[in-house]
């Protein structure tokens, strides 16, 4: 996809390709397909009636989520594991945490809504929720780290290390419902003992959303790791003009003694 | 030539001061946020997590201490009076009267499970607040005539649930 | 619908946010792309 051009001489290519076209087009599709299937064509439920509808969009928010933050750790692990300490598995993982948390706050946000409905509590100190929060909360401290200055490798290396330690707590989360008593039901889908406990179009209509999700997920983080190498290439343009200046500088002082 | 490094009061393009802190302070008010999820998690897990049938055998499942008691609302047991709802709880055959001060929110109904936070008094839980815990399971609606049907029958009795 | 403010709102809350944080992110993305030569970005 080509810009207009820039200063009016040459023009320059933005982050998008054919393959993020391909990826945002059938997203959307699924995110359309998602929405009639979610709202107008599955049942209600037996028990907790229309408030249902809220799982199409939540668990598939919270797998991106856990998809996003695994991606970010098996990047961070290539990063530190591979002689090359190549910085485009650290701008992978960058990107998938920053969309992993954008899905995490909306799990949270759609989970309160969900449980003010069925629950009739919008919060309350559970094992998975404070678990789910403590996720949030450990990634959102992993993008600070991020910025926390310093050269494009020293950022890497010590926020792989954080993304490693992190995504730890996946398990951890997915089983508190298993090993504390919790309020919050068990898995339906990833569940160890046998087929899910879902109704026909339910579990379609889940299924639809898990794919929506997964091809949004991937059409964002190929936008931002993009994004991430324009940020990467004018920090180092920065750097490099900022000391041709300085060498300028001081051959004029060299010069005037 | 000189390449000595400048102060950094003279570094061309250097982030502010107020930049460089942002970061920081995000992160320093990331890990409050963290520390306040776990402490706030672990006071909350004072209050023993306890089934019906544990109330008076399992160590800190007492009466007139504060407790999460789980049971399913036995039917026919509900009622509402001047804002106060009564009903019967139950796990494994156990019962246990509950009283709370107000009308529970949520899916609350015959034979769903709860979780009702409170303290025990002369045998009968005073409830501070409720939680409608709802099973894995998702059924489509329109099978509930069924066990309208059967309910209709006076056959219906709750199935138990965890 | 029964509860639909909740039930609307919650996508709302989903596709809302997501396509504000793509909008974002994109159109920073388009802004640094102006500043940075095509040789600089492997995927061109």
């Amino acid at each position: 996809m080509a810009n207009a051009p820039a200063g009016g001489i040459t023009p320059t290519h933005d982050t998008g390709t054919r393959a993020t076209q391909v990826f945002g087009t059938l997203a959307a599709l699924g995110v359309a397909w998602l929405c009639a299937f979610g709202l107008l064509f599955s049942p209600a439920d037996r028990d907790q009636r229309e408030s249902v509808r809220i799982m199409y969009v939540h668990v598939p928010s919270a797998w991106v989520a856990y998809l996003a933050f695994g991606v970010t750790a098996v990047a961070s692990a290539l990063y530190l594991l591979r002689s090359s300490h190549s910085l485009t598995w650290d701008r992978l993982a960058g990107a998938s945490a920053e969309i992993g948390v954008l899905f995490m706050g909306v799990t949270l946000v759609t989970g309160m809504l969900w449980g003010r409905l069925s629950w009739g509590v919008f919060w309350t100190w559970d094992a998975r929720l404070t678990s789910t929060a403590f996720l949030f909360v450990t990634f959102l401290g992993y993008l600070a780290v991020r910025r926390l200055g310093g050269t494009q490798h020293q950022r890497a290396k010590r926020s792989a290390v954080l993304a490693m330690l992190g995504v730890l707590e996946i398990p951890l989360v997915h089983f508190s419902v298993r090993l504390w008593r919790s309020l919050h039901q068990d898995a339906t889908v990833a569940r160890i003992e046998g087929d899910p406990d879902l109704d026909g179009l339910m579990l379609f209509s889940l299924f639809v959303g898990l794919i929506a999700f997964t091809l949004l997920y991937v059409w964002l983080v190929i936008h931002r790791q993009r994004a991430l190498v324009l940020e990467d290439a004018l920090e180092a343009h920065g750097l490099d003009a900022a000391l041709v200046e300085r060498r300028a500088e001081a051959a004029l002082q060299g010069g005037g003694r | 030539m000189d390449l000595t490094p400048r102060t950094s009061d003279e570094v061309a393009g250097a982030p502010s001061s107020r930049r460089r802190w942002i970061p920081l302070l995000a992160l320093a008010l990331i890990v409050v946020a963290g520390g306040v999820l776990v402490t706030r998690f672990l006071t909350s897990a004072v209050d023993y997590y306890c089934n019906v049938d544990e109330i008076g055998v399992r160590s800190g499942c007492d009466e007139g201490r504060s407790l999460r008691v789980q049971g399913t609302v036995e039917a026919g047991s509900v009622s509402t009076e001047r804002g106060v709802t009564a009903f019967t709880m139950a796990f494994n055959e156990e019962e246990l009267p509950v009283r709370y001060n107000g009308v529970p929110g949520g899916i609350f109904d015959e034979c769903i499970p709860v979780v009702v936070h409170g303290s025990i008094e002369r045998g009968v839980l005073q409830g501070t607040r409720v939680e409608v815990k709802h099973s894995s399971e998702y059924v489509d609606e329109n099978e509930e005539r069924l066990d309208d049907a059967v309910e209709r029958s006076g056959a219906r009795r709750c199935s138990p649930q965890a | 619908m029964e509860d639909a403010g909740f039930v609307i709102g919650s996508y709302v809350v989903v596709f809302g946010g997501i396509a504000a944080y793509a909008a974002t992110m994109i159109s920073r993305a388009r802004r640094l792309a102006r500043r940075v030569p095509d040789a600089d970005k492997p995927w061109t």
